[in-house]
């Protein structure tokens, strides 16, 4: 039975082998794409499941409220980890470490190498499950000066990962360490990154800041008793720094490792529930959808031939066939289809895997052996086959055997409708996708396009290495006599990042009780020049502000707003805490910064020693170009800080790293809607051919009475280019409202334009034409003398 | 009207040639009412549809009205052929999604008649052939006769010069088969020519002389008195 029936099934698929590979082609698609994204959310969900203890573990996150929004700082007090650890009952451990990386040279062989690590309590061993290759947790660190580094940065540092164990190494060309361990290289699906640990004591001693209440600028991780609901410790830590600094802001709580990842938005001091499983949630949704598209084909096809198989089904029903076990049959058929679909998709997938982790920027693998992996794709092809074959079987196993045997002609219009339904979702969720497409890139390329209110061309970021502060005026005054550098200046921080925001100021004029965040920049006088950020009140610092009482300071224009009405030249800001006192000498314009879709908030900008910067701003002369100046500046580099390899970045670079996510939906929603439309398509393609096959008669009799080609291939296609436009009636407002909804989660964005909607609309009914025109043209050409013959 | 010449048509599949008209040579003056008959595959089919340019010859000349059609290429055989031929067939080739009354509208459509027209010109047909009240019909509601009576309806309605019929009657029974040949009868004395393909020497009498084809040549013509 069984065996007659994969005979059977068999010969039909190599018999109608168009069919077959449109069907079989299709799914395939679909189950690749399907399964690809599956892999991406399958890394996403699993992020930081390699720690055993992530249940218990948290990132002391801090709350601080402001006038007009509540912003979620991740950093905390230095002294606050071992406070709560005495205090607080259901904590079982506590480890601080800086918060992200540093950057630090490491000098092992001939050529001295930049990583990034960490300072972190020997607790983190502990709290994070981080296996040991080589050394032991317990002995790490024993000593001061030691370092912990991966396998991947043992390779990078001494060629090999083998006994490298007590291998001394200097850093930053001063100190030597020992590496007294090496890790288990870390899951690139990991939040908590490093190439290297060293002892938290190190970044405390020499960072004395760390010891006040008021100060706020280390991570805190907390690992928890099992059974302690955390609710109860964030009552405790709700006013524990106000014990200690009543001028706090913070109010500190419990941010789960679970959500580290894909929970991370905050807004007024709550989760949204949303973050990066946005993303998640909308490449699932997506996944099912081309699913979908690819099974309505198969479905649009089996009903349109069922002419074909009416009278195999007439002839069955006659010999005793039941109704259940037909409809068994073309179940069957239908699942043996995506069975060898799933076989195709598996190749395609070996295939396409390594475009699709440059696509997303992970290292995914297939895992053909992972038991998941292979159950996920058993599922996926089941369904796919359960879902593709339920309404054709329903439809063809109830022909009645009597009218089809006669040649009735069958009443098809039920599954006519339902095929044009069908259809009609198919390029639904095409223009939907098209149009998403177009939204997405244009607002990408709007923020990209954005004045930011400094010249982010051609602006050379450079970390301050060695002695390149104490002989900042040298290596200045060797760069602008290259001729290739227009200015060169330094600043504490980067200029496109956010950070160091105070609010402990006053003003005359300030409203009472009003806390403003403001951001400080310590800079040298150039640095409005080189980053080109414009004066447009006052005067500009000089060096001789650096030390002036009251401390001298330029503001930006938005911070002049702020002050009150007329010129912000000559007023003054105070601590509200302290006695330090500053006075406005200039203003000049906002720029964006930390957001690229905000607005951009007031900034404070003072003279300072170069020795307390820690960044150099070179700008490079309009027309000169980028690879000879960066020749030229490395040149001086080398010659005046030979010490370090020459490291820069691009300030446009760094700019556009910032869209990262954005980027991946923009790349990802270019080949989904690609692939919807391809796959729709070939669905569209068969129908077209099956159209075209039945009307074969009457396409013949037209032509004898003298229909035109043309003429005939628009009557074909007339009925296919209604379905799209229907589509696109739906498509619209729904793409409208999906797509209004994503952008208003940019403060800084494009309205939606209505061509956007034309013209995906054009664009789809445009590749539908293309494809239906090919079925159209050759049946219109066809000879009519075949079509017409009687015998 | 109609002059060929050493007529030549192979059919090639894969492996076997099949000579479907074999050097035939044959006139039809106009105002004729000519009957074709012979075994069936000899050709007849093959033989009216050249005639009626939908299909072409491999060699030979085809003269229609003074012009050699041979080798038109297929856009000026549609159009000489809209203008000039109606076809009539034995399975009727009624097309079952249009009503009796578009069906028949069709040909007047294709060589761009105006709306009102259309309807002036297929009423009178309708009423002539006497399927007026059936005119909101669609094909399968209708009996064999009644359908072949539209198909010749549809063959008439652009008032053609030659009617083509392959077997009108091979689908009807005598009665409906004796109404149809009255009907070509007709339209042949009102002036328009006729050639029909038949099985049936009773229909074949109807008609003013009869060419019988074998083996794609023809083997025998009989005048009728
Ligand atoms: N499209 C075709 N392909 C191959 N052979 C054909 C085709 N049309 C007709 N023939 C062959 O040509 C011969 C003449 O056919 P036809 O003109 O249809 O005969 P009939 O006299 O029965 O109408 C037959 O042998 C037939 O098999
Ligand atoms: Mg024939």
């Amino acid at each position: 039975m069984l065996k007659s029936f994969i005979k059977a099934t068999f010969r039909s698929l190599t018999k109608n082998k168009a069919y077959s590979f449109l069907n079989i082609f299709g799914l395939a698609i679909g189950i690749a794409c399907a399964s690809l994204i599956f892999l991406w959310v399958e890394n996403e969900v699993n992020y930081d499941s390699t720690h055993l203890k992530k249940d218990r573990i948290y990132l002391a996150r801090e709350n601080q409220k402001y006038d007009t929004y509540i912003f979620t700082h991740s950093s905390t007090p230095g002294v606050m980890g071992p406070a709560i650890q005495a205090e607080l009952p259901g904590i079982a451990n506590t480890c601080r470490s800086n918060e992200g990386t540093e950057s630090l040279l490491f000098g092992a062989g001939d050529k001295p190498v930049f990583a990034n690590g960490k300072y972190v309590e020997p607790s983190f061993f502990s709290i994070f499950t981080l296996p040991f290759v080589q050394g032991n947790p317990a002995t790490a660190f024993k000593q001061l000066r030691s370092v912990v580094i991966t396998q991947k940065t043992a390779k990078k540092f001494f060629g090999n990962e083998k006994n490298v164990l007590g291998k001394s190494i200097r850093v930053d060309n001063k100190q030597d360490y020992i590496v007294t361990g090496v890790l288990k290289d870390i899951p690139a699906n990991s939040t908590i990154q490093f190439e290297w640990l060293m002892p938290f004591q190190i970044y405390w001693d020499k960072s004395p800041w760390l010891k006040s209440w008021g100060n706020n600028s280390l991570s805190t991780f907390i690992e928890l008793k099992p059974g302690i609901n955390p609710e109860t410790l964030n009552k405790q830590l709700y006013g524990f720094i106000q014990k200690r600094e009543p001028s706090s802001l913070g109010r500190v709580f419990l941010f789960s490792m679970n959500d580290w990842h894909l929970y991370d938005d905050f807004k007024d001091g709550f989760k949204t529930g949303g973050g990066q499983i946005e993303y998640v949630k909308l490449f699932t949704v997506i996944a099912w959808i081309i699913l979908f598209i690819a099974c309505i084909n198969f479905m649009n096809l089996a009903t349109a031939r069922s002419e074909k198989r009416a009278r195999e089904v007439g002839v069955r029903k006659v010999l005793g066939a039941g109704k259940g076990s037909l409809a068994m049959q073309f179940i069957g058929e239908a699942v043996f289809m995506s069975v060898m679909a799933a076989f195709f998709a598996v190749i395609i997938i070996a295939l396409v895997l390594p475009a699709f982790n440059t696509l997303v920027q992970k290292q995914l693998v297939a895992g053909f052996d992972n038991p998941y992996h292979i159950i996920g794709l058993v599922a996926i092809t089941l369904t796919c086959g359960l879902i593709a074959g339920s309404y054709p079987s329903l439809y063809l196993s109830s022909f009645n055997p009597v009218a089809v045997l006669k040649g009735l002609k069958l009443k098809d219009s039920g599954a006519a409708y339902i095929r044009k339904g069908l259809v009609v979702m198919q390029f639904t969720a095409s223009v939907i996708l098209i149009i998403s497409t177009i939204i997405v890139y244009q607002q990408i390329q709007h923020v990209k396009s954005r004045q930011l209110g400094f010249n982010k061309d051609k602006l050379l970021e450079i970390s301050l290495q060695g002695d390149m502060a104490k002989n900042f005026n040298a290596i200045k005054l060797d760069l602008l006599n290259t001729g290739y550098i227009q200015s060169v200046a330094l600043s504490d921080h980067e200029i496109i990042y956010g950070g160091n925001n105070t609010s402990g100021l006053t003003w005359d004029g300030k409203p009472p009780g009003s806390e403003v965040l403001i951001s400080q920049r310590y800079i040298t006088p150039d640095f409005f020049d080189a980053t080109g950020l414009k004066l447009i009140d006052g005067r500009n610092l000089t060096a001789m502000d650096t030390n002036s009482k009251p401390i001298a300071m330029i503001i930006t224009q938005s911070m002049a707003k702020l002050m009150g009405k007329g010129s912000a030249v000559g007023k003054r800001v105070h601590g509200e805490r302290d006695t330090t006192s500053a006075v406005v000498v200039g203003v000049v314009n906002d720029y964006v910064y930390g957001n690229m879709y905000g607005k951009p908030d007031p900034v404070m900008f003072f003279s300072t020693d170069p020795v307390h910067t820690t960044m150099m701003y070179v700008r490079i002369k309009a027309q000169k170009g980028i690879e000879s100046s960066l020749t030229a500046v490395q040149d001086v580099l080398k010659r005046d800080n030979p010490a370090y390899p020459f490291n820069y970045r691009f300030v446009d670079d760094q700019f556009n790293q910032m869209f990262q996510s954005e980027m991946l939906v923009s790349r990802l929603s270019r080949v989904f809607s690609a692939l919807a439309i391809i796959i729709s398509c070939l669905g569209l393609f068969g129908l077209a051919a099956y159209t075209a096959e039945r009307r074969v008669k009457e396409i013949g009799i037209r032509k004898v009475l003298g229909a035109s080609v043309s003429g005939l291939a628009g009557l074909l296609s007339k009925d296919f280019l209604q379905l799209v436009i229907i589509s696109c009636v739906i498509a619209f407002p729904v793409a409208y409202w999906v797509m209004q909804g994503w952008l208003k989660g940019y403060q800084y964005h494009i309205e939606i334009h209505w061509w956007v909607f034309l013209v995906s609309g054009l664009a789809a009914m445009f590749i539908a034409v293309a494809t239906i025109s090919f079925q159209a043209i050759k049946a219109a050409l066809s000879n009519p003398v075949k079509s017409l013959r009687s015998e | 009207m109609i002059k060929i010449t050493n007529l030549e048509k192979f059919y090639r599949t894969e492996e076997v040639e099949t000579i479907a008209l074999n050097k035939l040579t044959m006139e039809v003056n106009t105002g004729e009412f000519v009957a074709i008959m012979g075994p069936s595959g000899c050709g007849k089919s093959t033989l009216l549809n050249i005639l009626g340019m939908l299909d072409d010859p491999d060699e030979g000349s085809y003269v229609f009205n003074g012009i050699e059609v041979a080798h038109f290429n297929e856009r000026k055989r549609a159009d000489l052929r809209k203008h000039n031929i109606g076809f009539v067939f034995q399975s009727f080739n009624l097309i079952d999604e249009l009503t009796v009354f578009e069906n028949v509208e069709l040909p007047l459509i294709y060589t761009g008649v105006t709306a009102s027209e259309r309807v002036k010109r297929v009423e009178e047909v309708l009423d002539k052939m006497q399927i007026m009240h059936r005119r909101n019909h669609y094909p399968q509601q209708l009996s064999g006769g009644q359908q072949q009576r539209v198909a010749i309806a549809r063959a008439v309605v652009n008032k053609p010069k030659l009617i083509l019929a392959d077997e009108p009657t091979g689908n009807l029974d005598s009665s409906n088969g004796n109404d149809v040949m009255e009907l070509l009868t007709d339209l042949n004395e009102q002036g328009t020519t006729i050639i029909m393909v038949t099985h049936s020497e009773h229909d074949a009498r109807y008609s003013h002389r009869i060419i019988r084809l074998l083996d794609g040549q023809t083997v025998m013509e009989n005048i009728m008195v």
